[in-house]
């Protein structure tokens, strides 16, 4: 088998302003090295209030909630031109607001670490109890909380750090050890926070995809942040503690790291693993990652523009033996970027979207759409990183013209055709193509387009081990009509299929007498 | 050996345009002298 069926996805976002002013790395370093500086004084009046990041375009396109042709024709700027009559829920998933978030993280809390005001844990309790998707187990993970006296204290005494909710300290991440710098509150924050994120888009999993928690098989995280303590600084693991809090009573899990390019190589991981019949099947999921929040506030606040880094990303994606209706995942012709491969553009889009596409003697103009990096360009160009969306894409048809398949004047319509606007926030792993999976989905159910590339790109430089940067790639197509598989043969329909031959037989040699 | 040579580098690379050691492999017979490289990724 070299095809998996991609069988059900989910992509959520939690707005965070208040993690984002306080614990976004840009912010959270600029309080500790410069104290209250000009920028984290304008910060705050630049971020975005819940109801307009529900009526945020490109958010309502990541939860599934516009499409992407539509939010292509949106008038931008998107933060000038807010959808109107915005909705919480989209068909993937949802937004949800930071008092929830916070709720989330107290129940995905399985060490004490997360301490609620008492007053603000009854009144999320009550929130929490209406979402179509709180379980009661869920629910009873909830805290009753703490005095506000004790939160204090634990922030004074004992390094925790104040979460925060409308300008107002309502509870505190506590830190896991007294020395260990793994397990500090902050570092801790970060994995609970992405912990959570993957929780909240399983939970929509099981609904978009018709599975019921006790019979998901295997879970594949695939984030970029590292659960461990001093000595084993990323031991893990995610998958399996997400798997635990959503009732996955059966799974086990493993993580997958690979900076961006990690969702990308976890769908090839935990595919593998389907196709060869080792899983009957496998959530690959991630959460978002709290130091991104802000990442390139400092210039949106330059350029007076709305801070949009405020929402955490996440996804999920189900992926089962081919079933002859949900569209398929390819594995015989995946891109990898390899060690020789070199840095240059041109060889690192070479090895992931030509390669793959020569090994099945296709072209680039077979490709309907191309997904690599899909970061919000509302975001990143005024921060200098350009539209990253079009980059890619220009590249790729750069690359197109070089094998003599577009002419040099048609690259224009190339990128139009056959790119995607970006609509992902800058969460690192979480734009690396697979926001498109859910989309492309639906498209190719709806023969909107038959073929799309999903590209991931990773910055493994950035970790000092090594200058390299890494790549993955795969194809997915429209299911393909089930063939007979040969276990499913009885010893009837072979006679039958044998007498049928031999009938076929006496038939032709008649004809030849005659 | 052209304009560059003799001259002392630095090349600042980005994820998605040009990184570092894709400059470095272009400025190699340029005669200059690469002092420091780096990529960085801001997404």
């Amino acid at each position: 088998m070299s095809n998996v069926a991609v069988k059900g996805y989910a992509y959520c976002l939690n707005h965070v302003p208040e993690l984002a002013l306080h614990y976004g790395n840009t912010p959270y370093v600029e309080r500790k090295t410069k104290g209250d500086s000009e920028f984290l004084k304008q910060l705050p009046g630049t971020l975005q209030r819940f109801d307009e990041a529900l009526a945020y375009p490109a958010n309502q396109a990541y939860i599934g909630g516009m499409d992407l042709n539509a939010l292509e024709a949106h008038p931008q700027p998107w933060y000038a031109h807010r959808v109107e009559g915005a909705s919480r829920f989209g068909k993937y998933g949802e937004i949800m607001p930071e008092d929830e978030f916070l709720g989330l993280l107290d129940m995905c809390d399985v060490f004490d670490l997360i301490w609620l005001e008492e007053s603000f844990a009854a009144r999320i309790r009550e929130k929490l109890a209406a979402h179509p998707f709180m379980t009661p187990a869920l629910l009873a993970r909830l805290e009753k909380g703490h005095s506000p006296e004790e939160i204090r204290g634990e922030a004074e005494m004992h390094h925790a750090l104040p979460l925060y909710f409308g300008e107002v300290p309502v509870g505190c991440v506590r830190q896991g050890h007294d020395v260990d710098e793994c397990l500090e509150a902050y570092v801790l924050l970060e994995n609970l926070a992405c912990k959570a994120g993957g929780v909240l888009a399983l939970l929509h999993l099981f609904k978009n995809a018709g599975i019921a928690p006790e019979d998901v098989d295997f879970v594949v995280e695939c984030s970029e942040e590292a659960a461990g303590d001093m000595n084993q600084r990323g031991g893990g693991n995610f998958a399996k503690a997400v798997a635990e809090i959503a009732g996955c009573v059966n799974a086990s899990g493993f993580d997958v790291r690979a900076f961006c390019a990690g969702p990308v190589n976890a769908m090839i991981a935990g595919a593998s693993q389907v196709a060869a019949g080792a899983r009957k099947n496998c959530v690959v999921l991630a959460g978002g990652a709290v130091p991104k929040l802000c990442m390139n506030s400092r210039d949106h606040v330059k350029k007076g523009l709305p801070s949009l880094e405020d929402c955490l990303g996440n996804f999920a994606v189900l992926l089962t033996p081919e079933d002859g209706v949900s569209p398929v995942m390819r594995l015989d012709a995946l891109g990898k970027h390899t060690v020789a491969a070199g840095a240059a553009p041109q060889a690192i889009t070479g090895a992931l979207v030509w390669d793959p596409l020569q090994k099945l003697g296709l072209g680039f103009a077979d490709v309907d759409k191309y997904a690599a990096e899909l970061q919000i360009p509302e975001i990143t160009v005024p921060a200098g990183a350009g539209n990253v969306p079009e980059a890619n894409f220009k590249m790729i048809a750069a690359l197109a013209v070089m094998k003599k398949q577009l002419e040099k004047a048609e690259m224009n319509e190339f990128v139009k055709q056959r790119g995607i606007p970006g609509f992902a926030h800058t969460q690192g792993h979480i734009p690396s193509g697979v926001p498109f999976v859910g989309h492309a989905c639906d498209w190719i159910n709806e023969g909107r387009i038959r073929r799309a590339m999903i590209i991931g790109k990773g910055s493994l430089f950035l970790a000092r081990l090594t200058n390299l940067s890494d790549g993955a790639s795969f194809l997915l197509e429209p299911p393909q009509a089930k063939k007979a598989s040969v276990d499913s043969l009885t010893k009837e329909d072979v006679k039958a299929l044998l007498l049928e031959a031999l009938s076929d037989l006496a038939v032709s040699l008649g004809k030849r007498e005659a | 050996m052209g304009a560059l040579a003799g001259k002392k580098l630095i090349l600042l690379g980005e994820r998605d345009g040009v990184a570092g050691p894709a400059m470095e492999v272009c400025l190699k017979n340029s005669g200059a002298d690469v002092v420091f490289s780096v990529t960085e990724c801001f997404v």
